[in-house]
């Protein structure tokens, strides 16, 4: 069987049913675009949420008055944890100087104060795989267990919508992917079922002058991948576009958008994506050749 | 080449052939003869495996087609041509392409194919009408188109289905003459036809049919 003729049959069915297959690669591109603005919603929050561990720290408030003797036994006996990865004691003068910095031109509300209402702390930060809602909530139950710890805090509840965002998205997202690839599918199965049928009686011809199913079949699957492809690259180029009107217009707005970022391997997955959903729907719809 | 016995072939409101047996000798041409809904179609279709016979065995070339694998019918199928009835000329693609169509599916390469289909085209005298689509042709254009379709892969077998049922007299003994010019090249060759003139007088041998009895065998 010659490839080269195959790819021939396919063109000329792509030319001659060119509104069917036109709708199908608008459709596809569409649920493509749609299916790449999900996946990148659950990239940018997947980037975001793997910052957090860098900037996340458990801060233990001290008991008044400690010696430096118990200060050190607090840090001696917290560094036994084997989730902690750095830890600093923060005296509480510089815990002060530290504030009036941040309040910067709000200075004057702590004045009137008097005595430094600060306690002593150690900040410390966690390793990188234990900065889980579930493990913060047992390593910070050890620690307020140590003698000298007055307090633990940690911004419980802002790790925790963290991670159920995170998961949210996730889950919500692949759901949504799945079925948005299954209705792809059947675009590219309807199509190529309708393209068949209406093709049913040169086909019987094939049939008859001794084709195989191969040969009967080549044309369809190289349709479909065809139809697949050209969406795949209609929604890339429809991404572009949405991703460089966000970076280079609204981030001027809204800085926010700023920070989006767009994986250059979206380049290439997208048309592949395409390509395999409409092979996979070609392949469904021919289905078995009877002779 | 071709071996029936006691082959018959019912469908739901009647039967198209009933206990034939016959058979035919490699090299042979042999006209299948009898009025229309004699079972002529049915006895072709049964040899090109478009029908499976409810009964008897067919034998074509090597093949017991009754225990035919479904990958193998593409096997068989190459080693004939037909000419169908209604033609089955593809509407969308021109003469070459339509001739050509019966060696791209055998594989053949592209130069091959270039000089096979002007040739078979020569030998139905259409090879000026090469670049035309099937609707701008005659009925006998379009049968000769079928013919050069048939005998282009140069099948051991040639099963013609009415072939000059749409051409006048002199088409008609054009079409038998180009016949007995492929099977003097070795080609077995069957024809259904119900025009007693296109085998009188040619010496071959002539299958008679009468409502899906074998009624007889004549020569021509």
């Amino acid at each position: 069987m010659s490839l080269r003729y195959s790819f021939k049959l396919a063109a000329m069915s792509l030319l001659h049913e060119k509104w069917i297959n036109l709708l199908s690669v608008l459709t596809l591109a569409a649920g493509l675009l749609i299916t790449s603005i999900t996946l990148l919603s659950v990239y940018n929050i997947n980037i975001a949420t793997n910052r957090l561990p860098e900037k996340f720290s458990v801060m233990l408030y001290l008991k008044d008055n400690l010696s430096r003797e118990e200060v050190a036994s607090v840090m001696n006996a917290a560094r036994k944890e084997s989730t902690i990865e750095t830890i600093k004691y923060i005296p509480k003068d510089e815990a002060l100087q530290e504030l009036k910095k941040t309040l910067k031109n709000t200075e004057f509300v702590l004045e009137g104060l008097g005595e430094n209402p600060l306690p002593d702390s150690i900040d410390i930060r966690l390793k990188r795989e234990f900065v889980r809602p579930e493990m913060v909530k047992t390593v910070t139950a050890k620690l307020k267990e140590i003698n000298g710890v007055d307090e633990v805090e940690y911004g419980e509840r802002f790790l925790s919508s963290i991670y159920s965002l995170r998961f949210g998205m996730k889950t919500v997202g692949f759901v949504f992917v799945f079925i948005m690839s299954v209705g792809m599918i059947f675009v590219c199965y309807a199509t190529v079922k309708i393209l068949f049928y209406r093709r049913e009686r040169e086909i019987e011809t094939y049939k008859l002058l001794g084709a195989t199913k191969v040969f009967i079949r080549a044309p369809f699957l190289i349709e479909g991948a065809a139809i697949g492809l050209f969406s795949g690259l209609l929604s890339l180029a429809g991404m572009l576009a949405l991703y460089y009107l966000i970076i280079l217009k609204l981030s001027l707005t809204f800085p926010l958008f700023h920070a989006i970022l767009f994986p250059l391997q979206l380049s290439f997955v997208l048309p592949l994506i395409g390509l395999f959903l409409g092979m996979t729907g070609g392949i469904i719809a021919i289905g078995r050749i009877r002779y | 080449m071709i071996q029936f016995q006691d082959v018959s072939k019912h469908y739901d409101t009647h039967t198209a052939l009933r206990k034939i047996t016959f058979s035919v000798e490699k090299g042979e041409m042999i006209f299948i003869t009898g009025p229309s809904g004699s079972g002529k179609s049915t006895l072709l279709k049964l040899i090109y495996l478009a029908e499976k016979p409810d009964e008897g065995n067919i034998r074509v070339a090597e093949w017991e087609t009754n225990t035919l694998r479904d990958s193998h019918i593409p096997l068989v199928r190459r080693t004939i041509g037909v000419i169908f009835q209604d033609f089955r000329l593809l509407g969308n693609r021109d003469v070459f392409e339509n001739v050509a169509l019966a060696l791209r599916i055998r594989g053949a390469d592209e130069r091959d194919i270039k000089a096979k289909v002007f040739d078979a085209l020569k030998t139905v005298n259409l090879r000026h009408k090469s670049d035309s689509y099937p609707d701008t042709l005659s009925g006998g254009e379009q049968q000769r188109v079928a013919i050069a379709r048939a005998i282009v892969s140069d099948p051991i077998i040639i099963l013609a289905d009415e072939p000059t049922g749409n051409v006048d007299p002199d088409t008609s003994v054009g079409i038998i003459r180009t016949f007995k010019d492929i099977n003097a090249k070795g080609s077995t060759i069957l024809i259904a036809t119900h025009n007693r003139e296109l085998f009188r007088n040619t010496g071959r041998r002539v299958l008679k049919l009468d409502f899906g009895n074998f009624a007889g065998e004549e020569p021509g």
